[in-house]
């Protein structure tokens, strides 16, 4: 027994040892390990997002080092990306439009410019469903309707209201002079629940993900009244966008990924070299298909100032909304 | 449903690579479901990683064998130490810990397992020929009836406390204060938060589970630790009783359609199953009084339902691509990442997929039915080890459980300070279950209310507004009565031959 | 000794009452009913605190009767069993994150186990302390692949 307890910490001991003797040399960046930070708890959107990241970066051998997924939940992003914040320029961080939302909805001190952008990777549309047999038959119908009396029309969000699937409606809203703040929402826990919902008749009409209604549109439970993307979806050519129902409104639900403050000018010239490989690679292309997702690349440089305009359009938003005074 | 594709599923299922599959992901699930804190959902989403390389019908095939394997695991420890490992396994510490209190460790552990199979086969064959109506149903339920289903339930637990209604009461109003702490769904204000965002999206009921249950029952333990005998303790036979058996036999076979309907309902799940499938059976015993004494059919009857409760579970997830569980949930993410998307066009466009998934099931039920009772021997073991080591050991796991929930140090701090609350709570005689069973459904339960006013205008008459409902609330006053009831009539009898027709009925 | 029941109930209606005057200083919402997010929780508390006053008076009326779990309590060494198990819980959250997993876990685990199970057994401890510790490292980090400290 005692010879077990002896061998064991011996072993242990060469364990310890071998994981502190990092070899640091003097060779460009990346110098050590790669940290992607999921801002959620595994098996979410964002925790998939990092996780797929890892994956191509690693099997196709853009990034020679280890990349290890680093889940840190809590407060809509705020707890990974304040972790993401004390690092250095090897931790990254997958975000999307909460980054600026927080700050603006007052529930966040971190705003979008302490972080250093690195690129914007891929894009979901928004959608306005209602069900199938419900008496709108176009968006303008329903936006008619709507603007009639608005506490009238039950429309399902989840899971918060100032997220994405919210604050598309208040913009179409906007765009049809209607306050969105007399907008009668019904909240619900999570993106599932509002199509079981909708598909129950207990309300009116759903803003949601467009892949949370694909299939059901497809398999005609449920009626996609309008998309928020530029020009119509493959595979979903029936549906009119928004701005071919005269509502002048593109709305993307980017996902991106930045890295801390300070990162010198080398540090993201690597990752635009590596992402913009990335992005062309045919895993990557599976991955966007596979989650619905477009793909929608925008370089460091690029996503700067998609990130100025996407903070002054949600700036308006949220004002707009109501949620904040 | 369609033979062919019955058996194109079901030569799937038996490939042995499958059929490997079925029995790891299985025998994981159930080392996972025994752990404090780490759950099905848990236990899935670490997996993800994994699952990257397989096929999706592989994975879909181990994920769901992870998560039945937790139903099967999750009562283990409690039976054995009084500690649940999830929501759905908080029943089964009613009885299942007198059991093994009382020398029967080995019996409760063999039913719960036979139970458990029952109720999951039971689950499957509904599956297969109820899957679309079930689906549709369950779409009947607005936020009223949800609201009017977290009533029953916590009015269903309250009503367990007989002779301490007040703790019980003050208990549940515990659990639900503590639900409310998060962002409030419905207007997006922050309540409670004191300023850490950690508690936005509120307090994880898991943690309050491993704090009360696990870290509260050693604190616990330590009030006799010197004092307890050096004698082996008595673990009983590994195989229970005909008699048993005879006593477990209808409790068993009515609790498993019950959980799995209710599982069927997204948000419901296995805990509310569990718990008013025990509820009705010890209101309809006629040995009621041996109810949380270690009577054996209060063990088998919330593990049949909580199984058949995790199969009904997967019924909206592949019907209509909902998740009705967090564990679910995160299944459906990892799905979605190999490009397999369940939902309406699953059946029409890979049938063989579905019905693989549905045979594996067939098939896990029994490989873990083998797995648990060829477990039972060792598991047993456990309560052989010295108290003085295993404690410390799990208020480790405990600790290790709660890191993983959201990998925040945060948490340690709310898990010791729900560990002194149960340890007072046991001393001052006060019923645990109603605290953590209201935090559970609490924001469910106030949202949906809110919902619902909101939806009608403001008028109550919603919540009397369909055939659901009104049963519903027919069956909540019952089971809020019953107690009352009890005590001015013994004619037990009748009444319960009465309380059973409503059940069906609704 | 005897008032130590009442801590209890005590302890609840305080809180009742932190609770309801926090519910009444909750934000107003700025989206449908300003005080939507206000009726539950101000409801709940008040029959909270009507319960826990009720509980306390139960209590009290049962002062003379002796509670044996509040006097096993009290008695022997569970009071620093107690103590020291929270302590070390306190310990073991500061030491997690700047020590590391295995390093936090080995003092945690090794501290409880000498405390409990007494200085004497030390070689059975140490096994179990080193042993366990590597197990749950092993098995969470490598093959769960929990992200750990």
């Amino acid at each position: 027994m005692r010879k077990l307890a002896f061998v064991s910490l011996l072993i242990l001991t060469f364990v310890i040892a071998g994981c502190s003797g990092n070899a640091s040399g003097t060779q460009e960046y990346p110098k050590k390990n790669i940290e992607i930070v999921a801002p959620a708890s595994p098996g979410g959107g964002w925790d998939l997002t990092a996780r797929s990241l890892e994956k191509v970066l690693t099997d196709e051998k853009l990034v020679k080092e280890n990349i290890n997924v680093v889940n840190k939940p809590g407060g809509g992003g705020e707890v990974g990306w304040k972790y993401l914040k004390s690092k250095d320029a090897h931790t990254l961080a997958v975000n999307s439009s909460l980054v600026l939302t927080n700050n603006l909805l007052g529930q966040s001190e971190l705003t979008y410019k302490q972080f250093t952008p690195i690129a914007t990777l891929a894009t979901e549309w928004q959608a306005l469903a209602v069900p199938a047999d419900s008496k709108y038959k176009s968006a303008t119908e329903f936006m008619e309707a709507v603007k009639k009396d608005p506490s009238k029309v039950k429309i399902g969000v989840g899971p918060g209201l100032g997220n994405d699937d919210h604050l598309s409606i208040v913009q179409a809203a906007s765009e049809y002079d209607i306050n969105p703040s007399k907008l009668n929402f019904l909240v619900y826990q999570g993106g599932g629940d509002v199509v079981t919902a909708l598909l129950g008749g207990h309300v009116d009409a759903v803003t949601t993900s467009l892949s949370e209604v694909k299939d059901q549109h497809l398999a005609g439970k449920l009626r996609i009244l309008a998309v928020s993307s530029d020009k119509p979806v493959e595979g979903l050519e029936d549906v009119p966008t928004w701005k071919e129902e005269g509502i002048d409104l593109v709305f993307p639900h980017w996902r991106g990924i930045m890295g801390p403050p300070d990162m010198t000018e080398e540090e993201i010239a690597y990752w635009d070299k590596k992402l913009s490989k990335m992005v062309e690679t045919e895993q990557w292309k599976k991955v966007l298909e596979n989650n619905d997702w477009e793909g929608f690349y925008k370089n460091s440089e690029e996503t700067k100032k998609f990130m100025k305009e996407q903070h002054d359009l949600y700036q308006r938003l949220v004002k707009e909304s109501g949620l904040v005074k | 449903m369609d033979i062919s594709s019955f058996l194109d599923g079901l030569s799937i299922a038996v490939q042995p690579i499958n059929i490997l599959w079925i029995i790891l992901g299985g025998f994981l699930g159930t080392i996972v479901g025994m752990l404090p804190g780490l759950g099905p959902a848990t236990a899935v989403a670490v997996l993800i990683p994994v699952t990257f390389g397989m096929n999706p019908v592989s994975a879909i095939i181990l994920m769901a064998a992870i998560y039945y394997g937790a139903m099967y695991g999750g009562s283990r420890s409690s039976i054995l130490l009084n500690t649940p490992g999830d929501g759905s396994a908080i029943a089964a510490t009613f009885d299942g810990y007198p059991m093994a209190k009382k020398g029967q460790a080995g019996e409760a552990l063999a039913i719960s397992a036979v139970a458990s199979f029952i109720g999951g086969l039971m689950a499957v064959v509904g599956f297969i020929f109820l899957a679309e109506p079930l689906a549709n149903f369950a779409l009947k339920f607005g936020p009223a009836e949800y609201f009017l289903l977290m009533l029953l339930t916590l009015s269903a637990i309250v009503a367990l406390s007989i002779g301490r209604m007040i703790k019980g009461f003050l208990a549940m109003m515990v659990g639900l204060a503590l639900s409310t702490v998060g962002i409030d769904t419905q207007t997006g204000v922050y309540r409670f938060t004191m300023g850490i965002p950690h508690l936005s999206e509120g307090i994880d009921f898991l943690i309050v589970i491993i704090g009360v249950y696990a870290i509260g029952e050693v604190l616990y333990n330590f009030l006799n630790i010197d004092k307890q005998k050096k004698e082996k303790k008595k673990v009983g036979k590994v195989w229970f009783s005909k008699e048993q058996w005879k006593r477990s036999k209808w409790p068993i076979l009515r609790s498993g359609p019950l959980g799995f309907i209710i599982g069927v309902l997204p948000g419901a799940g296995g805990s509310i199953a569990s718990m008013i499938s025990y509820t009705s059976e010890k209101q309809i015993s006629k040995r009621t009084e041996e109810f949380g004494e270690g009577a054996v059919e209060g063990l088998a009857a919330p593990e049949s339902s909580n199984n058949a409760a995790s199969v009904g579970a997967m019924i909206p997830l592949l019907t209509m691509g909902i998740p009705g569980s967090g564990t679910t949930a995160v299944m459906l993410g990892a799905l979605i990442m190999l490009g397999l998307r369940p939902g309406p066009l699953l059946f029409e466009q890979q049938p063989e997929t579905a019905w693989a998934l549905i045979n594996s099931m067939f098939i896990g039920n029994l490989a873990l039915v083998i797995i648990n009772i060829a477990m039972v021997g060792l598991l047993v073991k456990i309560l052989d080890t010295p108290a003085k080591v295993l404690y410390p050991i799990i208020v480790l796991l405990a600790f290790i459980g709660t890191y993983t929930l959201s990998y925040s140090v945060i948490d340690f701090f709310l898990l010791l300070i729900f560990g002194l609350f149960g340890l007072m709570m046991k001393v001052m005689d006060i019923p645990i279950a109603p605290l953590v069973l209201a935090l559970i459904v609490g924001t469910d339960m106030e949202q949906n209310f809110r919902m619902a006013v909101l939806s009608s205008n403001g008028s109550l008459g919603v919540f009397f507004s369909s055939g659901v409902s009104i049963g519903l609330v027919i069956l909540t006053m019952l089971s809020l009565c019953y107690p009352l009831i009890l005590k001015l009539a013994k004619r037990k009898k009748n009444m319960s031959e009465d309380e059973d027709q409503v059940y069906k009925s609704s | 000794m005897k008032t130590l029941k009442l801590l209890m109930p005590a302890g609840l209606t305080i809180f009742s009452i932190v609770f309801l005057f926090a519910s009444l200083n909750l934000p107003k919402a700025n989206l449908g009913n300003p005080y939507g997010p206000i009726y539950f929780p101000l409801g709940l508390s008040i029959f909270m605190l009507i319960f826990s006053v009720i509980f306390f008076i139960q209590e009290l009326k049962k002062l003379h009767e002796t509670n044996t779990d509040i006097k096993l309590m009290l008695s022997g060494r569970t009071p620093k069993l107690i103590l020291f198990t929270i302590a070390a819980g306190l310990v073991y959250a500061f030491l997690f994150e700047p020590l590391g997993f295995l390093y936090s876990t080995m003092i945690f685990l090794g501290a409880l186990l000498f405390f409990i199970n007494g200085p004497k057994k030390w070689l059975v401890n140490i096994i179990v302390t080193v042993s366990f510790s590597f197990i749950s490292w092993y098995a969470f980090s490598q093959l769960l692949g929990v992200s750990l400290p």
